[in-house]
């Protein structure tokens, strides 16, 4: 019997009812994603990129169909425990980053651990996540705004990681860097991948999109076949 | 270490300072109208017991004045109250004082003045047990006299004027007494004895001039503990008025109540003015926690999206409208002990009862609705915080 892989969506619809009508995000995708695989998912906007990257990091449930992530059912299980998989399976880097402006750098990396422990961290924990992206120490009690786009996105990454997630779900990681710092972000998530990490990156980027060892084609929310 | 999202809070609270401090201005006012309009009302309650209750402990016994007369045109009168009466009373009130009373009014004349006023007769022993002398001694016997602090200033009485007693009439010689004491100011006396405008006598010199030996208009039992005064009644009705009713039994302590019980509700209604205030400042702490979480949609999203718990969400505002009614309520707390103050002793002209609890539990009281009114302001922001969908708000720039 198949072992069931991390990530599986099967006949995953999503249509969002919407004044001018209903609008299908998503057209019955089926799609297995396995432990450790480096995928990237493309597509022309509108094609139901980001409708996928919400259904993968359970910030929304599917219309109908089935999404199995980590062996979970996400459409059965408790709103609450949602939030405990957001928190615990899952690693969110985003376009713009999403630091929380009134955390320090290092706060901002301690936090992830504050929800899961409800105590702070005094394991030393954030800071060696946040030395291991390459983030300078020094700048650690920095507020985000005070710091350059590579850094937020180092310390975006650490926050990602530091509850060990087993998925990295990053959508368009890259887009508000420079290429240079764009290229050092993606060989974090290369490393990060070969370490045992599943890595889901959503970009329009085919030279980012390069990294990855399978690309998922999607528009008008169906999976292109390759 | 500190809970992240007090952290939070108070950041959230630093960052908009100005704002944050202008709705908690709402708060201090509220707290300083409820905490100095409480203070005043019960200020205003303690002063006016104290004066009504000095005396409030006194039964007064009276003859029972309302009789029928068989003949028509006589008028009913008040036969007194006699020794054997006075006896019943006394064996009734056991270990309280009794203290029979003659009455009368009477003119009298001072050097060439005529006044007319009340004479009291006392038995000298008995009059330090209820009055105050301010001036001079208390009577010794034969013709002393004390005046009441009206009386003596009316007609420039000092001690050893002599006062004649009677109507001034050419052909009789009056009797004459000699100020020997002047008494304290009693205002309206609750016992029925006004002895600001009264002459006080010797007994024995009232009843030689006035006639009335063993018999009194009024006795009047001052009682050693307030709380025996319905059993001390009873047991002076059981016992004088057995068969017949010889006298009425009366007290103060229902006008007091009736009169505690008005400034009760006037208390309540200036409070009631002073929490309208605390309503103003409800809706203006509602409405920066309103815009708290409207400026901080995108924050919410990320919060929500990388796991945090709507509990967690809807703590860290509540803590927000907490921090926001504790600097309210602490700087409205000083506020109301010194605006409290200022107005106690402004309008009562007395603040012996300013710090006994009655009067500045109003200030931690006040601290209190304060602070609940700033989390009760903050629940619908914190809900709705709480209830925003992770995918809408992080869109939102």
């Amino acid at each position: 019997m198949d072992q069931t892989p991390l990530i599986r969506l099967a006949d995953v619809s999503k249509v969002y009812h919407l004044e001018s009508g209903d609008f299908t995000a998503l057209n019955h995708v089926t799609l297995d994603i396995a432990e450790n695989e480096f995928v990237a998912i493309m597509g022309p906007s509108g094609s139901g990129k980001s409708t996928m990257m919400n259904q993968l990091g359970i910030l929304d449930v599917p219309s109908s169909g089935k999404l199995f992530i980590d062996g979970k059912d996400i459409a059965k299980i408790t709103p609450l425990e949602r939030t405990h998989m957001r928190r615990d399976v899952i690693g969110y880097i985003f376009q713009k980053f999403y630091l929380i402006p009134l955390l320090s750098a290092y706060e901002n990396v301690e936090y992830p651990l504050i929800l899961k422990y409800k105590k702070r961290d005094t394991t030393g924990k954030a800071a060696a996540v946040l030395k291991s992206v390459g983030f300078d120490e020094e700048m650690s009690s920095h507020r985000p705004n005070q710091l350059s786009g590579g850094q937020q996105q180092r310390v975006a990454i650490a926050r990602a990681l530091v509850n060990e997630p087993k998925i990295l779900l990053c959508d368009e990681p890259t887009g508000n860097l420079d290429r240079k710092t764009g290229f050092q972000i993606m060989d974090i998530l290369t490393g990060l991948h070969k370490e045992g990490k599943t890595v889901i990156l959503v970009t329009h980027d085919p030279k980012i999109a390069e990294y990855a060892h399978r690309t998922i084609e999607l528009e008008d929310g169906r999976v292109v076949p390759t | 270490m500190r809970d992240i999202f007090f952290d939070l809070s108070v950041r959230s609270v630093r960052l908009n300072f100005l704002r944050s401090i202008l709705a908690s201005i709402g708060i201090v006012i509220g707290v300083v109208a409820i905490s100095s309009m409480g203070m005043l009302g019960a200020n205003m309650q303690l002063s006016v017991k104290q004066q009504l209750s000095s005396d409030v402990n006194t039964i007064m016994i009276s003859s029972d004045v309302v009789r029928t007369t068989s003949t028509a045109g006589v008028p009913a009168t008040s036969q007194g109250i006699d020794k054997s009466t006075l006896n019943d009373i006394t064996n009734a009130a056991g270990q309280n004082q009794v203290i029979p009373i003659h009455r009368t009014n009477t003119q009298f004349t001072i050097g060439s003045t005529d006044g007319r006023g009340s004479i009291y007769g006392l038995n000298p022993n008995d009059i330090t047990k209820f009055l105050t002398i301010a001036q001079g001694e208390n009577l010794k016997g034969g013709d002393d006299a004390l005046v009441g602090p009206n009386i003596a200033s009316n007609f420039n009485m000092n001690i050893g004027s002599r006062i004649k007693i009677g109507q001034n009439n050419v052909s009789v010689t009056r009797p004459s007494v000699r100020v020997v004491g002047i008494l304290a100011a009693r205002g309206f006396a609750s016992d029925g004895i006004n002895t600001d405008n009264a002459i006080i006598v010797p007994d024995t010199w009232y009843t030689d001039h006035y006639g009335d030996k063993d018999v009194y208009d009024q006795v009047n039992v001052i009682l050693q503990n307030i709380d025996t005064i319905n059993q001390t009644e009873a047991a002076i009705d059981d016992k004088v008025n057995r068969r017949t009713e010889v006298v009425r039994i009366s007290d103060a302590s229902s006008r007091l109540s009736s009169i505690s019980s008005t400034l009760g509700t006037i208390t309540t209604f200036i409070l009631a003015i002073g929490s309208i205030s605390l309503v103003v400042a409800a809706v203006s702490i509602f409405n920066v926690m309103m815009m708290s979480v409207n400026e901080r949609i995108q924050e919410i999203g990320i919060l929500l999206s990388i796991g945090t718990e709507k509990s967690e969400v809807r703590r860290m505002f509540l803590y927000e409208a907490f921090i926001l009614g504790i600097i309210g309520a602490g700087v409205g707390g000083i506020a109301s002990l010194v605006i409290g103050y200022s107005v106690v002793s402004a309008m009562i002209g007395n603040t012996t009862y300013f710090f006994l609890p009655e009067s500045i539990l109003y200030v931690p009281y006040g601290m209190i609705i304060g602070v609940v009114v700033c989390v009760v302001s903050g629940l619908y922001p914190a809900w709705r915080a709480s209830n925003m969908d992770p995918i809408d708000a992080l869109r939102n720039e």
